[in-house]
């Protein structure tokens, strides 16, 4: 049931009750106060015929008695008036012969009127019969005396029939006029309801029903009610939709730190600008901008720097450009910039140079001067491709391009950096499938120790040897197994062999020293600790016969988790070391607040030796701070007698390098290693 | 059927036209001072002197006082007989004033101040006063000159002699001055060997109410005329078939019409051929229709020698109230 049509109910409903007993008791009232003044009425008129009747009585003038009865008979809802002496004998006969109820009576006692006048009996039955089948009959008796002496009484029949007619007139007239007024209520009701409240209910329906649709409309609002009130908020309600979709969209398609269109938004508009170009034959560039090595200043100033300069960034890159250029932030320190319209090849070098200079100038970042560097790699619609994901990809392979060692920063996108990137997705795959085919393997270069070139360990390397391309680089794979994360599957199985060897060895009765092992950034989780201390466990090894070599990048990470990893290896008897010390940011920080067992001078700074002064400076320097810290120094890339003999010189503890012994497999190792001896071990 | 009594309504306080103009007459005073009896012989010469000189023209101008019994209503005597008296005043002449009484004790002692020069009343009336008036004509009502009293009873009252009325409480109509409902009742309880006290005696408002009285049981016999069973007021109230009689007079001849006796024979003449020719014109017998009669018969002192007898017998001289 409808609202509108439940409402009319139940007003009505309401009306017809409050009406019904208004009428009841109208009704009920007026009839008691016409019942009054009939009863009034007969007995004024009785009082009268009864004050006058004794002198006729008395005079037996019962002619005047009967005109009496007569008079009395004729008044108005007065059925009969006889009058009776005091032994109840009537002494009138007159009957009004017009009134039907007094017919009726005749008739049902088989009187006739009009042949003779009733005998005193007849008449009496009369009464009865009148009195008695007449339920709306009124009776009413009036004593007729002279003095104290009662003469008789005056005996009155008056009928409600008029009055009951009068009220059943009144109630009929009453019901008419009530359902009139509910009628008319309940129309007016009807339509200030429909108008009123429908009308705004079923266009806040409307409008909700077209929210879900999407189409956020305001709704009319013309009144200061409640209802106004429920639009006012609805409208209120669209308004803080429709700025959170605002905010939404903005937020879907558009950088908040820079305000500049993200990714959506950018694919976006490049096919917006692609259908034009189809349409007018134009040529539309698309350019790929990745900051270089931005992480540094995230990690060395701070995010907040780093948001700051992309900020900084991005409006200098935008002043560069075109009204009807786009420069969007893909993420991170990534932009795309879409050219559209443009004439020549040399047009876009231009732009891209521009854009290129705008980067590489001085910036202010809290306080210091920074300078960032870019690599931008260019596709150009139609030639490079003709939809929005094929030149996005493409202009993302030429900037990879462009990050490339002894590339220029702006780089165009060419098939054959397709081509490299086939490759590189197929080696990828193939790395999925190496340790499963067992095509990694682990070698062991040794390391001795500085003074008696006594091996005390060997650090452990990994070599893939590629079924078709033969043996593949750790430089080559160890970053792609980081990039597509399978560093942490293959440094598991690194972990997992290079512990079953020394267990195997260990078996043999062999002494074969410390494993140095190099851990990616990727694996240094809370499970690093949980896999070694199952390994050791399930190989029965020492702990200290493992040492985790990681390099500085390590541990630009969260400090707090990689510090409680690095304890808790160094609490199981693990031995830390700081790898390719010198070649990364050296933060002397990191030595004070990670307890290493010994830092590994990178094969960079040996190379130079002794010749090089600074490079012989910088080694003595960086050894005798490392003692100082307590801490072992390990040189690696050892390759010349010279270089050997400057190290022990300066004091280094141990080395490693061609000099010494070459990376060798497993089988070759142990035929290196000593048997095991107490003091060895 | 015409109705030959109506109620006569009371008009107490309501003194009649005669009685205001009796009232207004100069009365004498015999014992008076020398003086004051010769100026009244000076004003009585005088007067006397333009009496005579005036003498034709009063006679001519002086109205008649018609007096009519009051067994109906004043306005319905009035009604009945303002036609007659109109044809009178215009055929005598003279001026006729229609006078009514209030009841029966004032129009008798109207009559017996001879009050009235022309006078309708019951036979017991005359009869009484034949004295002072001398009867000329008489009523004729329903075709009938005469009129006989009777004794009513019940059907059922089991009562068929008037010996039988011993001890019973018998309703007359009207007074004791009324000649049908009474005094020729008594006169058939008299004959009966019925004295007054050998029966209680009761009066209803009128003759007709007598016999109402007798069917709601008020007496067990009713008083009144022969024919009054028959009249139609009496018939629409009671079922007259309960009601017999139980004894009836003779016939004694109907109302009387009188004259003052100090009036001339000439003019007493000319007003009972005037009454009594009424008949034989149909304005006539409109009038005497209007006054609820069938004609008007000539009639002497003769003619009421029955009455008189019978009165005489009920209620000797001795006996009457008046």
């Amino acid at each position: 049931m409808r609202l509108a049509t439940k409402f009319i109910f139940i007003v009505s409903g309401i009306l017809s009750l409050t009406l019904a007993l208004n009428a009841y008791y109208f009704i009920h009232s007026q009839s008691q106060l016409l019942e009054q003044q009939l009863n009034e009425r007969g007995r004024v008129l009785g009082h009268l015929i009864a004050l006058i009747s004794p002198e006729a009585m008395l005079s037996f003038d019962f002619l005047t008695l009967n005109e009496y009865a007569r008079e009395v008979s004729r008044q108005h809802d007065v059925v009969y008036g006889v009058i009776v002496n005091d032994k109840g004998t009537p002494l009138t006969s007159y009957f009004n012969q017009q009134d039907p109820r007094v017919l009726d009576a005749l008739q049902a006692l088989g009187l006739d009127g009009e042949t003779a006048p009733l005998t005193p009996p007849k008449t009496a039955r009369v009464i009865a019969r009148l009195s008695s089948s007449l339920y709306d009959l009124l009776p009413m008796e009036f004593p007729i005396s002279h003095g104290e002496r009662p003469l008789g009484q005056l005996k009155v029949g008056i009928s409600r029939e008029q009055l009951n007619a009068q009220i059943r007139s009144q109630l009929l007239i009453q019901s008419s006029i009530y359902g009139l007024i509910i009628l008319f209520l309940c129309s007016a009701i009807f339509w200030v309801f429909r108008y009123n409240v429908m009308g705004p209910v079923n266009r806040l329906m409307d409008a909700s029903r077209n929210v879900g649709l999407g189409e956020l409309e305001e709704v009319a609002v013309t009144s200061r009610d409640e209802l106004g009130s429920l639009a006012e908020t609805f409208n209120s309600m669209i308004n803080a939709i429709r700025e959170e979709k605002d905010k939404l969209h903005y937020q879907a398609n558009y950088d908040a730190l820079t305000s500049l269109p993200n990714r959506m938004m950018a694919i976006d508009r490049l096919d917006h600008e692609l259908r034009l170009a189809r349409r007018h034959n134009e040529l539309v560039a698309v350019i790929f901008i990745d900051l270089d090595n931005f992480k540094v200043v995230n990690d060395t100033m701070g995010h907040a720097a780093g948001d700051e300069l992309l900020a900084m960034l991005s409006s200098r890159l935008l002043s560069r450009l075109r009204d009807v250029d786009t420069l969007a932030r893909l993420g991170g320190d990534e932009f795309l910039v879409l050219l559209p319209r443009v004439q020549t090849l040399d047009e876009v070098k231009q732009i891209a140079t521009r854009l290129l200079e705008a980067t590489s100038e001085r910036l202010m970042v809290h306080g210091r001067e920074v300078i960032v560097h870019c690599s931008i790699g260019i596709a150009l619609y139609p030639d490079d491709g003709t939809s929005a994901e094929e030149l996005m990809a493409n202009a993302d392979n030429a900037m990879y391009q462009a990050k490339a060692p002894s590339h220029l920063p702006i780089c165009f996108f060419t098939q054959e950096m397709n081509v490299r990137v086939r490759e590189r997705l197929q080696l990828e795959q193939d790395l999925h499938l190496a340790v499963e085919r067992g095509e990694l393997e682990l070698y062991f270069q040794p390391i001795v120790q500085a003074g008696q070139c006594q091996p005390v360990g060997a650090e452990v390397l990994l070599r893939w040897q590629h079924p078709q391309n033969g043996m593949i680089s750790p430089a080559t794979f160890i970053p792609l197994a980081e990039a597509t994360g399978l560093i942490i599957p293959i440094g598991d199985w690194v972990l997992q062999q290079a512990c079953s060897l020394l267990r195997h060895w260990l078996d043999l009765g062999l002494s074969p020293g410390a494993l140095a092992i190099n851990i990616s950034r990727l694996q240094l989780q809370d499970r690093l600790v949980t896999v070694i201390r199952d390994l050791v466990t399930e190989y029965r090894i020492p702990a200290n016969m493992l040492e985790l070599e990681m390099t500085e990048n390590i541990l630009l990470d969260d400090h707090a988790q990689v510090s409680e990893s690095l304890n808790q290896l160094q609490a199981m008897g693990l031995k830390l070391s700081l790898d390719d010390f010198g070649t990364g940011y050296s933060s002397l920080s990191y030595l004070r607040r990670f307890s290493f067992d010994a830092l590994k001078i990178d094969r960079s700074f040996i190379q130079g030796l002794p010749q090089d002064q600074d490079g012989c400076a910088l080694i003595g320097a960086i050894v005798v701070m490392a003692h100082r810290l307590g801490l072992r120094v390990v040189a690696e890339g050892v390759e010349t007698a010279e270089q050997r003999d400057f190290l022990r010189q300066q004091g280094c503890d141990f080395l490693q390098g061609y000099l010494l012994a070459r990376p060798m497999t497993a089988s070759a190792y142990q035929k290196t290693l000593p048997c095991f001896s107490p003091a060895t071990e | 059927m015409l109705d030959r009594y109506e109620l006569a309504p009371d008009c107490p306080g309501t003194p009649s036209a005669l009685s205001q103009a009796r009232s207004a007459r100069p009365k004498k005073h015999p014992a008076r001072g020398l003086r004051w009896g010769a100026i009244g012989l000076l004003i009585l010469t005088t007067l006397l002197a333009d009496a005579l000189a005036l003498a034709p023209r009063a006679a001519t101008q002086e109205p008649l006082t018609l007096g009519i019994l009051p067994r109906r209503n004043a306005t319905l005597t009035t009604e009945l007989f303002s036609p007659l008296v109109k044809y009178l005043s215009t055929a005598l002449g003279r001026e006729i004033q229609l006078v009514t009484s209030k009841d029966f004790d004032s129009f008798q002692q109207d009559v017996k101040d001879s009050r009235f020069d022309i006078v309708h009343y019951n036979q017991f009336h005359y009869v009484r006063s034949s004295a002072e008036y001398r009867v000329i004509a008489h009523n004729e009502e329903f075709d009938r000159s005469t009129v006989a009293g009777a004794l009513y009873v019940k059907q059922d009252s089991g009562i068929t002699r008037v010996e039988q009325l011993r001890g019973k409480r018998i309703i007359f109509g009207g007074g004791e001055d009324a000649m049908m409902s009474y005094i020729l009742p008594r006169y058939l309880l008299l004959q009966a060997g019925l004295k007054p006290g050998d029966y209680q005696e009761a009066f209803a408002k009128s003759p007709p109410n007598s016999l109402i009285a007798l069917y709601y049981d008020e007496a067990q016999a009713s008083g009144a005329g022969d024919i009054l069973i028959d009249l139609k007021v009496v018939k629409e109230n009671v079922d007259t078939d309960q009601l017999r009689h139980l004894a009836i007079t003779e016939q004694l001849l109907h109302l009387p019409w009188a004259v003052l006796r100090t009036m001339t024979d000439d003019e007493a003449m000319r007003i009972q051929a005037l009454l009594t020719g009424l008949g034989a014109s149909p304005e006539g017998q409109a009038i005497l229709k209007q006054a609820q009669m069938t004609g008007i018969g000539v009639a002497n002192d003769d003619s009421y020698a029955p009455h008189r007898r019978i009165i005489d017998q009920v209620m000797p001289p001795s006996q009457d109230r008046h």
